[in-house]
Formats: C-alpha cells, sequence, structure tokens
C-alpha cells in the first residue's frame, strides 16, 4: 500500500529495511548517530506535506494538532483507514515536516513478537545489523517484560542525549516537568498482531505500553487497516485517540491521479472517461493506478504528439478509441497484484498489456501460460475427476470400456425430481470440491492414462503403450503430486479419523480442467458427472 | 511573537497535566474518605506497626487506581525514605512465574546495590526473595509488592501469589502486597490455599461525581496565575474557561460523552483532543473545541467503512443481507455470486462484473471485516467454498447505504422489500 506518491516513499522502504536487514544504504558505514532517528532527508514544509497528499487536509491538520509543539507530550494515537489510503506515507512524511525523531517498525516485517522488539531496540540503540556482529541484534529479547527493561533504558539514554544536545547548544530550552525532546514509536500495520500466536498477551501489552513505561516523552502511534472495534477482546485495555483516513473519494483520486503528469489536459480529458466505472469497483489507488497505466497508453495510440492539447473532437475520436477497451479490461482490474516495487510493476505492466491484447483478440484461448508435464497434467486431471465426482460412480466411469453410457446417465437423471436436484447443486456449491484419499487419485490415473494411450496407441499405431501406466511410473506419480501440492493446485487435507490416511482435495475450477484437458485431447466431459 | 510564546507555552502546559495522571488526581485525594487517605492510612499504619498486609484495589480501567497508589506511595517514600521499598510487577509482564520472580529479584538488586545475576534459577530466584523478606523484616524495612492487573497473576498455578503470601505469614518478614486490577471478582479468581492467606481487604473505585467532575474540569484546564505565563494571558485564559464551564451546551457536550464510559481517563482523552484544537491564534479554548473534539472522538467504524465501499463492495454486501433474510443458515460466496446473479437478471440492471471481479471485491470486504468466515479452521478450502457471514446488522447496511452517497436506489429497494 501507500507507494500512490511515488518520489517521497523510497525512504520508508529503506527504514525499515535498515531496521530489519542490513542497511541497504550502500556500506558507508559511518556509525549512527542520535541523528539518524530523525527522517534523514531535508525537512518539507507544511504546504509541501499539504500539497503532496490531495485530499488529505483534514487529516494531517489533525495529525499535527495533536502531535503538538516540540516538546508537548501526547497520549497515545490510532490512526486507521482502509488500505491504500496513506496513512504510513503520511505519517513517515509528517515527522520528515516534524524533523522529529521516530522509530518505525512495521508488524508485517516484524512477524513475531521478539523480532519486532528487536527491531524497535535496534534503532533505538543505534545498532545495525552487519558482518561484523554477525547479524545479530543489539540485545536479544523476547519476553515483553525484557522489552519494557531494555527499552526503557534506551529510551532514557536517547531522550538525555537530546537533553544535553539542547542544553550544550542554548537553543530554547523549556522549564516545567515536561522538557527534553519527544521520542516516538509508530507500529504499523497493527491488525496482523491479532494473527500472532500470542496476541491475546502482546496486543493489550502493546495497548497499554504507554502506561507501562510512564514516560511522557514518549509518543505512541498505532497504524492500522482495521477500526478500532476489530481489536475488542474481553481484557480491555485503555483506548487510545482514533483518527480516521477515509478512502479517497472520486475527486480526490482525480487529483492524486493528476499529479505528476506532463500533458495534464490530455490526462484530465482520459480520466473523465475512466474514472467514473471503474470506481464503482474499487476505489483503491494501487489498483487503479495498475489499471489506468496500460489504458493510458491505449488511449494514446492515436495520437502522434502526446503534448498535444485535446479538443472536443479529438476528444471524441479518442474516447470511440478506447470505449471497446474499458470493458474487458474493467474485468481485468484486479490481475496484478500491486505490491511490487515500481521497475518490476513496469515489466508485469507490459506482460500483462500483451496478454491482453491476446484475449481482445480471441475470448478463448486454448494454451495453458505455464509449462506442465503430460504426466502431470494427467494427475491434475485424475485428481480434478476424483474431487467432482462421487467415489461410488468411479466402477461405473471408469469400467473396461471407459466412458459413462450416456443412455443410462440420461435415465438416471430424469429420475431425480427437479428439487433433489437443486438442493445437491446447492450443496456443491457450499461444500465444494470434495476430498479424495490417494490410492483413489492412482487407481483413477492410471485409469485415466491407459485410456489416453489407447488412444494415442489406436492413433498411431504406436509400440510404446506397453509399458507405463503400471508400477515403473509410481515414484514418478508421486513426486509430481507433491509438486502439485506445492503450486496448490491439489491441497493436502487433514487426516480422516476413520481410516486415518491422509486426503486430498483439488482446487481447480472446472474452466482450468477443460483447458488442461484441451491441451492433451483428452475428454473430460465424458468422465465428469453431472449432477 | 511573544503572544504566541506565551499561548505555546499554555498549551504545552495542559497537555503535559493531561498527561500526567498524577497531577490529574491530585485534587480528587484531599478528602478523609478519599480512596487516597484510606489507602495512605493502611499502608502508612503498616511500615509503622511493622506487621504484614495484603490489599485490593477494584475499579473500572481508568479509574485512576495507579495514579492514587503512585501519589500515595511517593507521599510515604519522602515520609519514611529508609524504611520502605518498592517492587512493581505488571500481570502483563510477569504473568509467567519464572519471569515474575526474575523481576522481583532484579528489583531487589537495583533497590539494595547488590549484584542480580541473569542465569539464576527460578528457584535461587524464590529463595532470594524469601531470604531478602527475612532479612528486611529483620531490618524493619517494609517492602511493598504492587500486583498490577492481579487478575493475570491468578491465571495458572499462582505460585507466585502462594509463595508472597506465605512468606508474608512469618513473623520476621514485613511486607505490603498491593493488587490492582480492574476485574471486580478479582479475589475470587484465587486457589483456596492463596485466598486463605490474603486479608480481604478491598478498595473500590468509582467514577467521580458530577461535582467532581466539574472541580476536575476547572482543576485541569485553568491556568496557573503565579508562572512563567503571563499573568494578564492567564486571567484571561480562565475567565474564558470559566465561561465555557458554566455553558448548558458544553454540560450536555460532557454527559453526552461520559454516557459511555465515566471514568477519568476516558475524560482525558477528550480533553486532550479538545486542548490540541485550540486556536494558536487566539490563544483561547472554545466551546466550538470541545463539539469537534466530540464530534471526532465518537466515531461509527461500521458505518464509516460502509461509506468507504465501492458500488460493487455494496451489491455484495446488500446480496449477502438478503441471503440472510431468506434464512440461508449458512452461504459462501458462490451463493453470493447467484444471488448477484439473480438480482441482475431480475432488475435488468447494465453493469456486469466478472467472477474474478466478485471474488476479489468480497476479498475487499473481508480486509475491511465487513463479514468474515464462520470457520477459522477451513485452511485448505479456496476462498469461495468458506461459508461466511455478515458482521454488519441490517439497520446498520440500512443507514449505510441511506448515507452513502449517490448509493443506486435499486439497492435501497433491494434492502427494503427483503423479498
Amino acid at each position: 500500500m501507500g507507494k500512490e506518491e511515488s518520489p517521497q516513499v523510497t525512504r520508508r522502504t529503506t527504514r525499515s529495511s535498515s531496521s530489519a536487514t542490513v542497511a541497504t544504504k550502500t556500506c558507508d558505514s559511518h556509525p549512527l548517530t542520535i541523528k539518524d532517528l530523525v527522517f534523514g532527508e531535508d525537512p518539507i514544509s507544511l504546504n509541501d506535506l499539504l500539497s503532496s497528499f490531495p485530499g488529505r487536509r483534514i487529516q494531517i491538520l489533525e495529525l499535527v494538532r495533536l502531535l503538538g509543539a516540540s516538546n508537548s507530550p501526547m497520549l497515545p494515537l490510532f490512526i486507521y483507514g482502509g488500505s491504500s489510503s496513506g496513512k504510513t506515507s503520511i505519517v513517515l512524511q509528517m515527522f520528515r515536516h516534524l524533523n522529529r525523531p521516530f522509530v518505525y517498525s512495521s508488524c508485517r516485517t516484524c512477524y513475531s513478537p521478539r523480532i519486532l522488539f528487536e527491531s524497535v531496540l535496534n534503532q533505538l540503540l543505534l545498532h545495525r545489523k552487519d558482518a561484523a556482529n554477525g547479524y545479530l541484534s543489539a540485545k536479544r529479547c523476547e519476553r515483553p517484560s525484557d522489552f519494557v527493561n531494555f527499552l526503557r533504558e534506551a529510551l532514557s539514554n536517547v531522550i538525555n542525549n537530546f537533553k544535553g544536545n539542547s542544553g550544550k547548544l542554548g537553543t530554547k530550552k523549556l522549564v516545567g516537568q515536561a522538557d527534553g525532546n519527544m521520542v516516538y514509536l509508530i507500529f504499523d500495520n497493527l491488525e496482523l498482531v491479532r494473527e500472532w500466536d500470542k496476541s491475546s498477551t502482546i496486543l493489550p501489552f502493546l495497548f497499554n505500553l504507554y502506561d507501562i513505561l510512564k514516560m511522557p516523552e514518549v509518543g505512541l502511534i498505532f497504524v492500522s487497516n482495521t477500526s478500532p472495534d476489530t481489536y475488542y477482546s474481553n481484557m480491555g485495555y485503555m483506548e487510545p485517540i482514533p483518527v480516521y483516513f477515509p478512502d479517497y473519494t472520486e475527486d480526490d483520486l482525480r487529483q492524486i491521479f493528476m499529479k505528476n503528469q506532463a500533458n495534464r489536459k490530455l490526462y484530465s480529458s482520459f480520466l473523465d472517461v475512466v474514472l467514473r466505472p471503474f470506481c464503482r469497483i474499487t476505489r483503491r489507488v494501487d489498483e487503479l493506478s495498475t489499471a489506468f497505466l496500460p489504458l493510458f497508453q491505449k488511449y494514446c495510440e492515436p495520437l502522434h504528439d502526446l503534448g498535444v492539447v485535446p479538443n472536443e473532437e479529438m476528444k471524441r475520436r479518442l474516447f470511440s478509441h478506447l470505449q471497446p477497451q474499458i470493458a474487458p479490461s474493467l474485468n481485468e482490474v484486479f490481475k496484478v497484484s500491486s505490491q511490487s516495487s515500481p521497475a518490476a510493476e513496469s515489466n508485469k505492466e507490459t506482460k500483462k498489456k500483451s496478454s491482453r491484447r491476446k484475449l481482445g483478440v480471441c475470448a478463448e484461448i486454448d494454451e495453458l501460460d505455464f509449462h506442465m508435464s503430460t504426466s502431470a497434467k494427467y494427475l491434475l486431471l485424475s485428481a480434478f475427476l476424483a474431487s467432482r465426482n462421487p467415489a461410488t460412480l468411479d466402477a461405473s466411469l471408469f469400467d473396461s470400456m471407459g466412458g459413462i453410457d450416456s443412455r443410462k446417465r440420461k435415465r438416471k437423471s430424469s429420475q431425480k425430481s427437479l428439487e433433489k436436484k437443486e438442493n445437491a447443486e446447492q450443496e456443491l456449491l457450499m461444500k465444494g470440491p470434495g476430498t479424495f484419499p490417494l490410492e483413489r487419485l492412482l487407481a483413477i490415473f492410471q485409469c485415466l492414462t491407459s485410456v489416453a494411450e489407447g488412444s494415442i496407441d489406436e492413433e498411431e499405431q504406436g509400440d510404446e503403450g506397453v509399458q507405463g501406466g503400471d508400477g515403473g511410473l509410481m515414484s514418478d506419480v508421486l513426486l509430481q503430486l507433491s509438486s502439485l501440492c506445492n503450486a496448490n493446485f491439489i491441497v493436502k487435507g487433514g487426516s480422516c479419523p476413520l481410516e486415518g490416511s491422509t486426503r486430498y482435495r483439488s482446487t481447480v475450477c472446472e474452466d482450468m480442467a477443460l483447458k488442461v484437458a484441451r491441451s492433451l485431447k483428452f475428454p473430460l466431459s465424458k468422465y465428469l458427472y453431472r449432477r | 511573537m511573544g503572544r504566541e510564546n506565551t499561548v505555546e507555552e499554555a498549551l504545552n502546559l495542559l497537555r503535559s497535566r493531561l498527561c500526567n495522571p498524577s497531577f490529574v488526581f491530585k485534587p480528587l485525594s484531599d478528602s478523609p474518605d478519599s480512596n487516597y487517605s484510606k489507602l495512605k492510612f493502611i499502608i502508612s499504619s503498616s511500615v509503622t506497626e511493622a506487621c504484614n498486609n495484603s490489599i485490593l484495589l477494584l475499579g473500572p480501567r481508568g479509574s485512576g487506581k495507579i495514579a492514587v497508589l503512585e501519589l500515595v506511595l511517593k507521599d510515604l517514600l519522602l515520609e519514611f525514605p529508609d524504611l520502605i521499598s518498592v517492587i512493581k510487577l505488571s500481570g502483563l509482564l510477569h504473568s509467567d512465574d519464572n519471569c515474575a520472580f526474575k523481576e522481583i529479584s532484579r528489583q531487589l538488586c537495583a533497590e539494595h546495590q547488590l549484584l542480580f545475576s541473569k542465569m539464576a534459577s527460578f528457584d535461587d530466584n524464590s529463595q532470594f526473595m524469601i531470604a531478602m523478606l527475612r532479612e528486611c523484616g529483620l531490618a524493619h524495612k517494609t517492602i511493598i509488592f504492587v500486583l498490577d492487573e492481579f487478575d493475570l497473576f491468578a491465571q495458572g498455578k499462582q505460585r507466585v501469589l502462594y509463595s508472597l503470601l506465605d512468606a508474608m505469614q512469618s513473623v520476621t518478614s514485613q511486607a505490603v502486597v498491593i493488587g490492582v486490577s480492574c476485574r471486580l471478582d478479582a479475589d475470587q479468581l484465587l486457589e483456596k490455599r492463596v485466598r486463605s492467606r490474603f486479608s480481604h481487604r478491598k478498595l473500590l473505585f468509582l467514577p467521580p461525581s458530577k461535582e467532581d467532575l466539574q472541580r476536575l474540569l476547572e482543576h485541569i484546564l485553568s491556568l496557573p496565575v503565579d508562572s512563567t505565563i503571563s499573568h494578564d494571558y492567564a486571567v484571561e485564559f480562565n475567565a474564558k474557561l470559566q465561561k465555557i464551564l458554566a455553558d448548558e451546551k458544553f454540560k450536555q457536550i460532557i454527559i453526552t460523552y461520559m454516557d459511555s464510559d465515566a471514568t477519568v481517563n476516558h475524560l482525558l482523552r477528550f480533553l486532550f483532543r479538545a486542548v490540541s484544537y485550540m486556536d494558536l491564534g487566539s490563544g483561547f479554548l472554545s466551546l466550538e473545541n470541545f463539539k469537534t473534539a466530540l464530534s471526532n472522538i465518537q466515531r461509527q467504524p461500521k458505518l464509516e467503512c460502509i461509506k468507504d465501499c465501492s458500488i460493487l463492495e455494496l451489491h455484495i454486501l446488500v446480496c449477502m443481507k438478503r441471503l440472510e433474510v431468506k434464512e440461508q443458515n449458512s452461504y459462501n460466496f458462490n451463493s453470493v455470486m447467484k444471488e448477484y446473479k439473480s438480482i441482475r437478471a431480475s432488475f435488468q440492471m447494465s453493469e456486469y462484473y466478472a467472477w474474478n471481479i466478485c471474488l476479489r471485491a468480497f476479498e475487499h470486504l473481508l480486509q475491511r471485516e465487513l463479514i468474515c468466515f464462520t470457520d477459522n479452521r477451513g485452511q485448505n478450502q479456496s476462498v469461495e467454498f468458506r461459508p461466511a457471514k455478515l458482521l454488519i446488522s441490517s439497520h446498520e447496511l440500512q443507514q449505510g447505504l441511506k448515507s452513502y452517497r449517490s448509493c443506486p436506489a435499486i439497492l435501497l429497494k433491494l434492502m427494503d422489500r427483503e423479498v
């Protein structure tokens, strides 16, 4: 999330990665000083901050107010709002604007309490992992109790350091109980903590951290995707002060996309066409930006000069050029994962574009866009059949002749009452593909391969049909099975309580299975039992 | 320039007051029947009479138990500087026995300038604690154990509580155990052997009365006239504040806010927000500040979430709602899609979204936590087959749709008709 305002956000990645791994900003191994706790680049003015985040004026001003003057203490804040609404970027840029020391750790990269604690401590103790210290953290700390002790120590060190500095320089030194500079701890992606093993103790601990530390010089900021009410537990805690970031409105989105555009008039007329229909699906900046990039290129195709200012007539012409593209691309919006670096994204973008063009030309493509060995394909098909067909029908489906007798099937379905059929359909929708034991899968696999080889033999009168399908293939098949499991085509389920053996389930959808069957020229529908 | 500095200084003062619980709870502890006086009497008598004691401070979260205790301890440390040492534990950090004993010995070592060994075992630490208790008893020094989140210590074997309270049964030791908990039944959680050793003294912390509240507001928000802040400004500020405090509208705001939770800390959060909205230009608090603070702090997260949804996501929500009305006991994405298609067919909706787009919108809804899966085990089942449910009531959905900007009329109709 939050790479919409691309130029400034680069710092964030280096920041979080420097805490999690080695410092990415090359090996200029200057010792970290206390100054490294601030943002690092030149501070920006409030106006720059406001203009770089269109549609976020209210939130930014509110945050500035809540953070207050440089030495005033603060109650914990809780910033929440949907993903890709600029929470993290704004908080980080805010600290760039304020030029105050902070410690940022995201619960996504720091995926366990220990890593989270150590990342916070490393940053506070100005410790950088490198080859010299064997990539170890400054302190080893697993329990919240140790963390609090270390944190208290480190924080008071840092704060004293600031106090000493400001005293030496003789800059404004305030009188009163709360002098000295503030240090802010930012915990991002807090919603992920709920999934952790020890979430029931870690969450109340984090929320109560302010009361436990009892240090007025520490400000806590929590950033989360989900609203505060999703954190309620029977434990209870002091609620932090909520700050809400609503999703961008259509006007905000227009402003965001208009930023950094070379030909604003042209882009604006482009947005007139696409923004509304896309906003009906999603208002997330990351998803929209990936969808708009290829569309805009398409839009510009008839133009020779990209700097041209479009007039009404040209707008109409461009619109009619783009019009047929919109509907298919609406249904393609979410193909590309949005969490990639800009470079990789542009790569993907081109790839996606080409694939889309293909889609545009011929609606159905028979080709699979990945490679798979023939036996793996057969295995996939047999897993699909095993999941869809009831086990009791296996014998009749795969008898010596192969294929179900169509007459028999017809009679069967006519016997069923309509209601019953509907119920069964409903059940299929609800339950999804069934599970099957390994033995059944192998049996069906053998049947399929023997049928296929038979047909090949008939066609080509080949002489290799004798071996294969039998014992020799087995170890190979198991290997293929495990790689299919790894590719998530087949899932290994829990073991059946009665039989005690592992059961499998195919997750492949019917279109996909038909595609695979087509590539093998295998008559899949013949074997598929339709309810 | 000078004026601006003054305002900033005043704002800083107010903010640091709000973040400093011991300042806030000072005025509530004057009267002789306040918890402060009671607690101080109990502890100081057990210090002077050299006896063991135990007490529970109970009250809702944020009612100032710890703050009052800190005030008492601070006073007592001034009164008997050499006779008291305080050990503080928190159930959130030290509910594990091993951890608790380690922390006790660490703090004891720090208190008495002894060398603390990280390697000491559980046994070493517990023996060290008992030995220290005896030594301190012989030296007529009282050790005060503060156990925050007391109910969490009552999980598991309660070995910490048992060994603490058991050591206090002997004549030589001299200790006070103070449990702090927001569970009113905290003493019922104790095992029999622990409960019999516990004196059932309890102090209950109640939310402040109306008069106290008024006093508290005045105490926190008015500026001192005799400080570095310019005298004239402080006087003017206080006069304006008095006016606001006397205003009926303001009283109404406070009453609405305190309806949900009447504890002092709850009030502090509200005041903090209001104070940080103070206009730096004029430099005075206004009623407007409190109004905006109220509207910003009382949020309806689910409604906000619905407002954030796209139209397609709303469609899916309405479909799920309809399925629930039809009393389908469980449904998943596939049945939602079926419903969506049937709605589309019967109302001739022009827009059509493919299956995978809808699935993605469904996932967005999951992310927003407007819906969730009913089972949490089916990890090996793909998303479209896992049974789901709505996390919002139909009333909330209806309200959300009504307040949604440019919500399609058809959705409202579908909701209302409830076919």
